[in-house]
């Protein structure tokens, strides 16, 4: 009982699971309870070869005379005659991607599960997209149904399509073989998060109620003093053993606990270095630790990506606003065409006081323009400079040595210009973590407005 | 969630470079044609030599094989390499990509097949020589088979009965062969077709005993 190949390609049903689209005509049937798929059979190369060898023997026989070549033909000829009668024109495929948010390097695995193809071996791969890497498949199959699970990881974060899944079925001869694809869906991959343990703190601190202690007095827990009683306060704060030691009633003090706002700027207007370490890679694997160091603490944090369009979210907290924060840097079309004539930052993405977390290779004028702009509206402006490429030049071309130097005097002179104006500019290669470079600033209170 | 599992995965040093975490296949691959590879050498070698005193076309022979065995291994060994596709690959990077797509361009395990088995016929060697050739072609086929499809040797077990069924019928061709010659023409063609009538009657057979 063979089948016709279907040649008719069609798009998903209307309940089939998203992103996952079949080659062969599916059925209305969602993708992860199962999606009847057609089968494209053909015959295997092995098959053609095993053909070939028949019908040369055979030909070669007759034509010399020699029967030593019809025994030659006999095993594959003999091999071609078992052919298996049954091949199944529709098989049930339910396929599920096992995460689809993931982060640089993650693996996850697309679940398969086939069913109608009777005792056929079963073999899936995933052809990946270029950022994607796929592993072997294992086969968990019992009876007439098989459970097949394809791991996969990713290289690079970004939107994208995992790939294709292919689904070969092979008789116990290996002489035919059916084939069907399910292109594979989205997944969401999250840069890696730089790792980034310390904090910067502002000496001056919105009054929302927070976890940083501040320079003022307050309901928090850590001790700032002791201070003469007055009438309204609360007895329970009474320190008797300074009210014993002064012979008049004594109060402990502490520091109000504040909340702070950060907004971290991802420069987006360029991409340079190596492959999968370019400064926009490590611009948006800073971002990302920095936004999760500082949500993590109950600080308020938004998001400015400087790109081709500028797009912002301001600050707030919480884990809704962690994948909305992350979505953003995502959605972000990397380039600098649009953002080449803006040198200020909206209003709006800068709440008065906040701390701006710049990691930006320093390649644009206009960022420098808008950060220098910043700083003259009275920010606290603190830059990772994430360049870590230098132009190529060949060791024997003085022109392309001389143009390396006088941009590498530029570059530094950029960095210059930004510290005099009170805008820290350290350095982060990527390699280590991020608290080394801003070990300086996390050790003691950052002055808000001055450093 | 995420940011745990990235710390877990290591600092962000090996960003862009996360090594692979799979075994890479192309241990396996390089095996799979390094046996391949011998078995052509070897099938080629024994249906050519001596090839001094062949009969003509025995030399194109020989190099069509040759080529055809070069270009069906490194069809075997470059079967997942993605090489170039880039618009701006450098000259050697484009003519890799080139020389890959014209080793998929023709079937060349099968033009190996047929050469040999011509070069075979070419020489007057006796009928054992060529049962010898049988048995090695068919190593070779089914070494291209599981270097091909990525399988392992155990998935060739549901043929063996058959295959051992077709390696006696390969005997007994062998043995028809070299019984004592029969004089004339059309006793030798009687035999020919005696040993092919056996070798369909053979295959026409097995199924039914298989089911």
């Amino acid at each position: 009982m063979t089948s016709g190949p279907a040649s008719t390609a069609a798009p998903a049903g209307p309940g089939a699971a998203p992103g996952f689209v079949t080659s062969p005509a599916p059925g209305p049937a969602n993708a992860a309870d199962g999606l009847p798929c057609a089968v494209l059979w053909s015959l295997s190369a092995h098959a053609r070869r095993l053909l070939t060898l028949a019908a040369a023997g055979l030909v070669l026989a007759v034509v010399t005379g020699r029967p030593e070549f019809a025994g030659v033909a006999a095993p594959a000829v003999l091999l071609l005659a078992a052919w298996p009668a049954r091949r199944p024109g529709r098989v049930t495929v339910a396929a599920r991607v096992t995460a689809q948010q993931l982060v640089e390097g993650e693996q996850a695995a697309i679940v398969v599960r086939l069913s109608g193809h009777g005792d056929l071996a079963v073999q899936a791969t995933i052809t990946a997209a270029e950022a994607f890497e796929s592993g072997p498949g294992t086969e968990q199959g019992a009876g007439g149904s098989a459970a097949l699970r394809v791991p996969f990881r990713v290289r690079q974060w970004g939107v994208r399509r995992v790939g294709r899944l292919d689904i070969v079925l092979r008789d116990r001869f290996r002489l035919w073989e059916g084939r069907l694809g399910l292109t594979l869906p989205r997944v969401e991959c999250h840069p890696r998060p730089a790792e980034l343990r310390g904090r910067i703190v502002l000496s001056r601190l919105p009054s929302r109620l927070g976890e940083h202690p501040s320079r003022a007095a307050g309901e928090g827990i850590e001790f700032a003093g002791v201070r003469q009683f007055v009438p309204g306060d609360r007895q329970r704060r009474i320190n008797w053993p300074a009210t014993t030691r002064t012979g008049s009633v004594q109060l402990n003090t502490f520091t109000a606990e504040r909340t702070q706002n950060i907004v971290v700027l991802a420069d987006a207007t360029a991409s340079v270095g190596e492959k999968g370490a370019t400064s926009l890679d490590l611009a948006f694997r800073a971002a990302a630790g920095t936004i999760g160091c500082y949500l993590a603490a109950g600080d308020r944090v938004g998001l400015i990506v400087y790109a081709d369009r500028l797009s912002w979210i301001g600050p707030g907290l919480g884990r809704r606003h962690f994948h909305r924060l992350m979505d953003l840097l995502l959605g972000s079309q990397p380039g600098w065409e649009l953002s080449a004539a803006l040198t200020r930052l909206p209003k709006a993405a800068l709440p008065p006081g906040a701390l701006i977390l710049v990691f930006s290779p320093l390649l644009h004028p206009r960022l420098v323009e808008a950060l220098r702009d910043l700083r003259e509206r009275g920010f606290s402006v603190l830059v990772v400079d994430v360049l870590t490429a230098v132009p190529a030049a060949r060791s024997r071309d003085r022109v392309a040595g001389l143009a390396r130097r006088v941009w590498r005097l530029e570059q530094q002179a950029i960095r210059f210009s930004l510290t005099e104006l009170g805008i820290p500019v350290v350095h982060w290669d990527g390699q280590q973590s991020l608290d080394e470079p801003l070990a300086p600033y996390t050790r003691r209170v950052m002055l808000a407005g001055r450093t | 969630m995420t940011g745990r599992a990235a710390r877990r995965a290591g600092p962000p040093g090996s960003q862009g470079r996360p090594p692979g975490i799979w075994r890479s296949p192309a241990a396996a691959r390089l095996r799979d044609t390094a046996a391949a590879g011998l078995l052509a050498a070897l099938i080629i070698a024994w249906a050519a030599v001596p090839a001094a005193g062949a009969r003509p076309g025995t030399r194109i022979t020989i190099i069509i094989a040759v080529i055809s065995a070069i270009a069906s291994l490194g069809r075997l060994a470059t079967a997942d390499a993605q090489v170039g596709g880039h618009a701006f690959d450098t000259l050697p990077v484009r003519a890799a990509a080139q020389a890959i797509m014209a080793t998929k361009f023709l079937p060349w395990s099968e033009i190996l097949i047929v050469a040999v088995l011509v070069l075979e016929a070419l020489h007057q060697h006796g009928a054992w020589h060529a049962g010898v050739l049988g048995v090695a072609v068919l190593a070779y086929l089914f070494a291209v088979h599981l270097g091909e499809s990525g399988t392992r040797l155990r998935a060739l077990a549901p043929q063996l009965p058959v295959l051992a069924a077709g390696l006696g019928v390969l005997v007994l061709a062998v043995a028809a062969a070299v019984l004592p010659q029969l004089t004339g023409g059309p006793g030798e063609l009687l035999r020919v077709l005696a040993v092919t009538a056996a070798v369909v009657a053979a295959a026409l057979a097995l199924p039914v005993t298989r089911r």
